[in-house]
């Protein structure tokens, strides 16, 4: 013992040196240290955890907004189908109407053709009969002479037709 | 090599290099051989016990002590700055600190077990174990430790190496007075140190280049011949007067006086024989004031107590009273003879585990300091060099052997032996 230099002394002051060292330790760096590392740890795990939502939702919400633009889609097709619709039947609409008024027009056309063709047949009829009086008036005024006839006839037309003209 | 020769700026560092070598080799050990040696100083007295350099109050202040505290108010002064406001983000000393702290929550969560947090029982201690002992390590090998000091003169050394051999012959012969112990004593002493070698110097600074031949042994100090002390012997043995004993009052004379008194003959008897004369200096040993704390048995061995009480501890508090002492006291009837025997050498083993703990970093660390003596002895300026580094990193190693030793027996002592017995039917 005395050779190595043990003694109790020294031996207490080292073991009563170190424990001061130790606890001086901990509470200058141990205590701090750990406690930042907790709080760190914490906030670390925290802030996971917050990401980790963060990330689902951003999923959940990308989907709703797919199932949502899909959903427009059919929406959109179901409005561009529903117009096409309304556009054939108002085209077909459009046609009938356009059809029946031609052919009220065409039947109103038609009408005064024949109401038209009626009166010139009428007007006709009665110029001939005119003429063909005057004409029979004629030839029974010209009877006696043989050479008159046809000049009388020309003289009926003549007038019939300059009357006409007139 | 043309190449690097050819270029004068490393041609000057290679010849500067080579003469420093040169100069080393010759102002050392190999030099003062051939009466060169200019470097040398005397080979220091290497003392194992550390030595005490003030005295406060009666309390005997030792060199490692202060040495202790250096270390330990530079390990403070990390702590405090690393722990003084700590940062999410860190940065600096308690980037340090974190980075050391967490290797050993690392490693102790490692060994105790794998899962996290299994090792926190475990953590500090092992953490300050490992601080201190290499910050212990390391500022013990600053330069200036062991090699400044005081100079403890041939009186006080005869006083200070007197007083155990004084009890000792108090203790043999009690009927003695105070004067025949005190005579005898000192006659064992010249008889045991006579060839105890002592430093010659000059005045407060030994002085370089004398090499070891300054070493002046005791008996060309305090000049006696043998017949003096069987003389005295045979005074004391009679109960003579012993104040007029011619012997006894040159002696002391001498010892007060405590200068070289003849010439001496260095190797005397072989071949590179030579006489040395120092007549009329001043004999004394060098005190060093500063001493790695870590070379003095009393710290290693406070700092394995602390460990091995506390793993005591951990072992109580883990298994409770009973099974804890359950591994060391084993019931012979119960279990037989045998595991009795196993459990008292595992008691045994504790104790120890404690003396190997102490001596194994002792053992390193004043072998690491011895060697860079021997080496600043053999090859002055340049050898210490490569050793410091060496040193530097035995330091780390021994710490950090000490605290994970701890740790092991640490997890040894918390294991139940159900562990060991399912252990056993694994196999």
């Amino acid at each position: 013992m005395d050779a190595l230099g043990i003694t109790l002394q020294q031996l207490l002051t080292q073991l009563v040196s170190f424990l001061i060292l130790f606890f001086a330790l901990y509470k200058l760096a141990y205590g701090p240290i750990m406690g930042m590392l907790d709080s760190r740890a914490e906030k670390i795990k925290a802030s996971l955890e917050a990401a980790e939502t963060a990330s689902l939702e951003a999923a959940s919400s990308a989907e709703k907004v797919e199932a949502e633009i899909a959903s427009a889609r059919i929406e959109g097709q179901k409005v561009i189908a529903e117009a096409r619709d309304a556009a054939a039947r108002l085209r077909e609409q459009e046609q009938g109407r356009a059809r029946e008024e031609v052919e009220t027009m065409l039947e109103r056309a038609r009408t005064e053709i024949g109401r038209e063709k009626d009166a010139a047949v009428e007007e006709v009829r009665k110029e001939f009969a005119g003429l063909a009086i005057a004409a029979a008036e004629k030839i029974v005024e010209g009877s006696l002479d043989a050479k008159s006839h046809s000049s009388l006839i020309d003289k009926v037309l003549e007038e019939g037709l300059s009357e006409r003209k007139n | 090599m043309g190449k690097l020769l050819s270029n004068p700026k490393l041609l000057v560092i290679a010849i500067a290099a080579v003469a420093v070598l040169l100069v080393s080799v010759a102002g050392g050990a190999l030099g003062a051989s051939f009466g060169l040696g200019f470097l040398g100083g005397p080979i220091p007295f290497i003392s194992v016990p550390a030595e005490q350099v003030a005295s406060i109050g009666g309390y005997p202040l030792l060199n490692s002590t202060i040495m202790f505290w250096v270390g330990g108010l530079a390990l403070l002064f990390v702590a405090w700055r690393a722990g003084r406001k700590p940062k999410d983000v860190p940065s600096g000393w308690q980037n340090l600190m974190e980075m050391i702290y967490e290797f050993f929550s690392n490693t102790v969560d490692g060994v105790a077990g794998g899962t996290p947090k299994a090792g926190r029982r475990f953590l500090l201690l092992i953490t300050t174990i490992f601080l201190v002992v290499m910050i212990i390590n390391w500022v013990g090998i600053l330069p200036g430790v062991g090699s400044i000091g005081k100079i403890e003169s041939i009186e006080q050394w005869v006083q200070h190496h007197a007083e155990s051999i004084e009890e000792e012959v108090h203790a043999d012969h009690p009927d003695y007075s105070d004067e025949q112990v005190e005579a005898l004593a000192l006659v064992h002493l010249l008889e045991e140190h006579g060839t105890e070698p002592f430093v010659a110097f000059d005045g407060a600074i030994v002085p370089l280049g004398r090499g070891e031949q300054a070493r002046v042994p005791l008996n060309k100090i305090i000049s006696f011949i043998s017949d003096d002390l069987h003389h005295i012997e045979e005074a004391v043995e009679h109960g003579d007067d012993l104040s007029h004993l011619e012997a006894l009052e040159n002696i002391h004379q001498d010892i007060e006086a405590g200068v070289v008194k003849s010439s001496f003959i260095y190797n005397e008897g072989e071949s590179n024989a030579k006489t040395y004369d120092f007549t009329g200096q001043t004999a004394g040993l060098l005190i060093p004031y500063l001493r790695g704390a870590s070379t003095d048995i009393n710290t290693t061995l406070a700092i394995a107590l602390v460990a091995m009480v506390t793993v005591q501890l951990w072992g109580f508090k883990a298994l409770g009273f009973k099974g804890y002492s359950g591994k060391f006291l084993v019931n012979p009837i119960t279990k037989g003879p045998i595991a009795t025997f196993i459990g008292l050498l595992e008691g045994f083993g504790e104790i120890t585990r404690t003396i190997s703990f102490a001596f194994r970093l002792f053992g390193n660390m004043f072998a690491g300091e011895i060697l860079l003596i021997a080496m600043a002895f053999l090859l002055p300026l340049i050898g210490i060099i490569p050793f410091m580094g060496l040193e530097l990193f035995v330091g780390v190693i021994q710490a950090y052997i000490f605290a994970m030793l701890t740790l092991v027996f640490g997890v040894m002592a918390v294991a139940s032996h159900g562990d060991h017995d399912s252990h056993a039917e694994d196999h």
